[in-house]
């Protein structure tokens, strides 16, 4: 059990890293919303994961209503996230901020 | 006039300042705060109330008269901003703009002339419309949720951090969503305008005619034990409930506050378009 959660955790840490790194060294605006929406929405849902896990470890029915409080935030966070992300991208084309192309100047 | 006003906040501050000096110092042990006031909270709060959450029953029970206040202060700020932004502009604007749902088409209607007769024309505004299924569709999704939320963190005031203030703007924030997801114009279909006035002072009304019954009842402003002959529990269980109600006052006011400056804000109090 404690193997798992400690994978979990490394996991969602390693993709909260990749996520960090790639906003800082993307190119632009929307290369780097690529890395803040997806990377850190999984970071979050494995550690999360984790952490519902870990806090079962003395099984009783107030742990478990506690596990699944933490398991409602995965999922609100998996749905609000993306949209966060697409709703964001949406308002960049709308005022007219051109994706960058191979070749550009980072910005 | 900015004279004088930067002459009155700086004096202001000033006596402040001044009236600072006198503190005892930080985490002096002998501070009148920490001999009687703070040990007493501890350890009485429990018995004389009955809510296991202290700093709930210090808010709005021991010091209810200062949640009281600022719950004016938010009403007022709804109040100002309501004053300073809202402009009643010309109703009818000469062309509006209708999007047939299903197909995307827009049509611009001129003045006096009718829309064809079918339920699928929404009305967009001329600048900037968000029209994204995406958005929209888990915006409706999670609106629910985050109510049933917000009257949680109000209801749960008494056990858990919470209570009206942030349940409040938890349930204003929902409706917000709403208009950002969508327009202003369907959230002001859902919350009118005058909804907004009227809520927001029925609110602080919840929480002054609570402490006025009190009075009424032969107790002071604001001592929830009066009540417990209306609410049928003993004098310890009514504190609790009276902090409860006065909590749900509070929620109501800053919810429909939220909403009102949100809608006058962002419209710049047209009411025509929101963000």
């Amino acid at each position: 059990m404690d193997i798992i959660v400690v994978l979990l955790l490394f996991a969602g840490l390693f993709f909260f890293t990749g996520g960090a790194l790639g906003i800082l060294r993307f190119p632009d605006f929307y290369s780097r919303l690529h890395p803040a929406g997806k990377l850190d929405t999984l970071g979050l849902l494995l550690s999360l994961t984790g952490l519902a896990l870990y806090n079962l470890h003395h099984f009783s029915v107030g742990a478990l209503l506690t596990s699944l409080k933490i398991i409602l935030i995965v999922v609100f966070v998996f749905l609000a996230s993306p949209t966060a992300t697409h709703a964001i991208v949406d308002a960049g084309i709308r005022a007219g901020l051109a994706p960058w192309t191979k070749g550009e100047e980072r910005r | 006039m900015k004279i004088i006003g930067l002459i009155v906040a700086v004096l202001t501050g000033g006596l402040l300042v001044y009236a600072a000096e006198d503190f005892p110092a930080w985490s002096d042990p002998a501070s009148p705060a920490s001999t009687y006031l703070s040990p007493h909270f501890i350890e009485k709060t429990i018995e004389e109330t009955s809510v296991p959450n202290i700093v709930t029953a210090v808010l709005a029970d021991y010091r209810g008269f200062d949640t009281m206040f600022e719950t004016t202060v938010i009403f007022s700020a709804g109040v100002a901003v309501f004053l300073l932004l809202r402009t009643s502009g010309p109703k009818t604007q000469q062309t509006r703009l209708y999007r047939h749902q299903l197909t995307g088409v827009t049509l611009r209607i001129k003045e006096g002339a009718d829309l064809p007769p079918s339920d699928n024309f929404e009305r967009i505004d001329r600048f900037w419309t968000p029209h994204d299924l995406i958005i929209k569709t888990v915006c409706r999704l999670l609106i629910p949720f985050i109510q049933l939320f917000g009257l949680y963190v109000i209801a749960h005031g008494h056990h858990s951090p919470g209570g009206g203030f942030q349940g409040g703007v938890i349930l204003g924030a929902s409706i917000i969503l709403l208009a950002i997801s969508h327009d202003l114009r369907t959230a002001v279909k859902r919350v009118a305008e005058k909804m907004d006035a009227v809520l927001c002072a029925i609110g602080v009304l919840i929480y002054a005619g609570t402490g006025a019954l009190c009075l009424l009842l032969g107790l002071n402003f604001l001592d929830y034990k009066a009540l417990a002959p209306v609410l049928h529990v003993d004098s310890i269980m009514a504190r609790s409930h009276g902090i409860l109600i006065v909590e749900i006052g509070v929620g109501i006011a800053v919810m429909f506050t939220m909403i009102w400056i949100y809608n006058n804000v962002s419209s710049g109090g047209k009411y025509n378009q929101g963000l």
